[in-house]
């Protein structure tokens, strides 16, 4: 049994070779296997996967394939990929070049100024100015998140927005930037933090394109 | 992990708060002894009702925004969403729930909240 763990070019740089890779050429396209790993999904193996796949990406692009796509042995790789010939080769165009940054974004102004118990100088706050408060806030937010995706949008190729995970965390979304642009990226990420101090970002990356390898 | 950083806030742990989630979705195990049946279906009941309550709240801020409520419209509105605040407070801290435990995710669709 083998673990097909990337699509890429054909041909393309040698593979790595530390880590008992194989390719698998198929009409233009490379499947990348490894032998299946023999144990459960555990946290060492997903990051055993996600080192491979770095490793490759340093010098190739690629369509990551998703952990656990395991198939009997290198001809049925090359069925599976000749099925999808047309599909893989654009998804491999569509990220030719670029990389994934991922972008969080959490609130760091205090969330507590809209709560329930809250008392204003020995007096329980109204009604009115709880629900104000908090409609204040939150158009505070979504305007700081408008302001920040905007241009950030502007300098990647393409952007996928994950829904958010409450209650701090106001948005979360993985970005297709190629590769020369990913310095001025971060930069204007520094900036948009400068800017933003009720916001706090967190931008990691160069990640392989694992947002954009599907459409 | 570190060398992936390319931007950080100084207040990095911030970012941490759902860090051990890799193990929780490996290990996931179903645990059928009373108390925890009390307390799933506790956390089951308590996520839809805030996610009514956050429904609900997100109508009456376009309502307020949109100027149609009078001054006493208002104010019954927010003292009843402060109420409703504070009882799913209360609950919650009684099943021993965190604010984080009360989303469902639902895997390819995403988190319910």
């Amino acid at each position: 049994m083998i673990d097909l763990i990337a699509i890429t070019d054909h041909p393309g740089p040698p593979l790595p070779g530390s880590l008992s890779l194989r390719a698998v050429p198929v009409d233009g396209l490379t499947a990348v296997c490894a032998p299946a790993e023999r144990e459960d999904a555990t946290v060492d193996a997903l990051w055993r996967r996600e080192e491979t796949i770095e490793a490759l990406m340093a010098d190739r692009d690629l369509l990551p394939v998703r952990y656990g796509t395991r198939l009997e042995d290198d001809a049925a790789a090359a069925r599976a990929v000749t099925e999808r010939r047309a599909e893989l080769g654009a998804a491999l165009d569509r990220v030719r070049g670029a990389v994934e940054l991922s972008l969080r974004v959490i609130a760091a102004d205090d969330p507590g100024e809209a709560r329930a118990d809250d008392e204003t100088g020995g007096r329980t706050r109204s009604g009115a100015d709880y629900i104000r408060a908090k409609a204040c806030l939150v158009a505070r937010r979504d305007a700081g998140v408008r302001t920040l995706h905007e241009p950030l949008s502007t300098l990647a190729r393409a952007s996928v927005k994950r829904p958010p995970r409450p209650p701090l965390e106001l948005l979360r979304v993985a970005y297709l930037v190629d590769r020369p642009a990913v310095e001025g990226f971060t930069a204007l990420v520094a900036r948009a933090q400068r800017s933003s101090p009720g916001l706090r970002l967190l931008l990691t990356g160069p990640w392989p394109p694992y947002s954009f390898a599907e459409r | 992990m570190s060398d992936r950083v390319l931007h950080a806030p100084p207040d990095l742990e911030l970012f941490a708060a759902d860090r051990p989630e890799i193990e929780d979705a490996l290990s996931r195990r179903i645990n059928a002894d009373p108390e925890n049946v009390q307390r799933g279906l506790a956390q089951l009941v308590l996520t839809v009702v805030e996610l009514l309550r956050q429904i609900m709240e997100r109508q009456a801020l376009r309502r307020i925004d949109g100027d149609t409520l009078s001054e006493e419209q208002v104010e019954r509105l927010g003292r009843t969403f402060m109420e409703l605040d504070k009882r799913l407070e209360e609950l919650r801290l009684e099943f021993g729930l965190d604010e984080e435990d009360l989303n469902i995710n639902l895997g390819p669709l995403g988190n319910l909240l």
